[in-house]
């Protein structure tokens, strides 16, 4: 099961509240699906400037492995107040520790509510189901 | 492939400007919820595409290029001339592109595999081997394989690349036919023109995936949208991006 303290969706990006903002990143699926477990596979992150107003779901950064690029759909809209830099020099970051050192951006949200998001159990069904192919 | 039957669009496009190249394959992307799209095409003129994330100064090939475009795929750049060019678009939930991006790709090589043998090219996946036409310091994609890339003649003989995007997948495969000046030293499959290779490629599509393909030409508004967006990716800002 994957961590219960925050919120998902399904296009394996990953929300937290963290006080007045909220913590953005991707899931270890996503990683998995990008990198097929071989994490030099993963050449490219590209993540948005400070400052930057985004809506929810739309595009805030993109992240290339060797065989495709995939957008990163912000969960929630709002400014992008922080962002991790240390992803786009060292990506392997991305599979040792998605959860917490694998952050890619602090929003901070127009609205506080994660409600429309998935939870750790409605995700995992959709990790299983994906699974499933 | 299991559970991929389905009906599926089917575009030829020969002879297509770089803007419409790409333009119609990202108007493609966008259609999630859709049915998957095949589209088989060439280039005119021939044209170098730069991947989305590669630097132009890294691609020495453009200073000789006719045209220069950056495509929404990764990877390294192509010279598109002398060759088939096809693009399948699909939800990423259809069984072709479900699950790791890996699997996804042996999927789509396996009939362009078996397709290049009909043919008479001896074509596999290159797995562990090595091959000729690795070249450093070019940033082209064919001088730059993978495990997963195909192969013959001990030389990489296929491009692919993907792109994934608001839940739809756009495959980008690109077979060389004949020789290219700014990729040298590559695999090619001279013996057969791009129309003839694109129908035996549908032919093993539809017997391997059990797929319906409905001939079909792109919609006055499909054409309109892909020069606005195509134009985008062959504009000078987004070339030099990086």
């Amino acid at each position: 099961m994957r961590p219960d303290d925050r919120k998902y969706m399904d296009s394996h990006e990953w929300a937290k509240l963290d006080g007045d903002t909220v913590l953005v990143g991707i899931t270890d699926f996503a990683v998995q699906e990008l990198s097929h477990g071989n994490i030099d596979d993963l050449v490219y992150c590209d993540l948005p400037e400070l400052g930057r107003m985004i809506e929810q779901g739309e595009t805030f950064g993109e992240i290339e492995s060797v065989k495709a690029v995939a957008d990163l759909n912000a969960p929630v809209g709002g400014e992008i107040v922080e962002v991790n830099a240390a992803i786009e020099d060292h990506l392997e970051i991305l599979a040792t520790d998605p959860w917490k050192q694998g952050w890619m951006v602090r929003i901070k949200p127009t609205a506080k509510s994660l409600e429309h998001l998935l939870d750790a159990e409605a995700y995992e069904q959709i990790v299983t189901e994906a699974q499933g192919a | 492939m299991t559970g991929a039957a389905s009906s599926w669009r089917l575009l030829r496009t020969w002879a297509v400007s770089p803007e419409l190249a790409m333009g119609l394959d990202e108007v493609l992307l966008d259609q999630v919820g859709s049915p998957p799209t095949l589209r088989f095409y060439t280039w005119e003129p021939d044209t170098l595409s730069l991947g989305y994330f590669q630097r132009f100064a890294e691609v020495p090939a453009t200073a000789q290029a006719t045209r220069v475009v950056r495509r929404l795929t990764g990877g390294g750049a192509i010279h598109h001339a002398g060759e088939l060019t096809f693009s399948i678009a699909a939800d990423a939930a259809h069984p072709l592109y479900r699950g790791p991006v890996a699997p996804s790709y042996e999927r789509v090589h396996a009939v362009v595999i078996d397709a290049l043998g009909r043919h008479g090219v001896s074509a596999a996946l290159r797995r562990a081997d090595a091959v000729t036409s690795d070249v450093a310091g070019t940033g082209m994609c064919f001088h730059a394989s993978t495990p997963l890339d195909i192969v013959w003649d001990e030389a990489k003989g296929v491009g692919s690349a993907q792109r994934r995007r608001r839940g739809r997948v756009l495959h980008h495969g690109s077979i060389k036919l004949a020789a290219s000046h700014l990729e040298t030293g590559v695999a090619r499959a001279p013996q057969v023109s791009p129309a003839d290779l694109a129908d035996t490629l549908l032919a093993q599509m539809t017997e391997q995936w059990h797929g319906r393909f409905d001939e079909d030409d792109p919609t006055a508004d499909e054409l309109a949208r892909a020069q606005v967006l195509g134009a985008a990716t062959c504009a000078e800002a987004f070339l030099r991006r990086r």
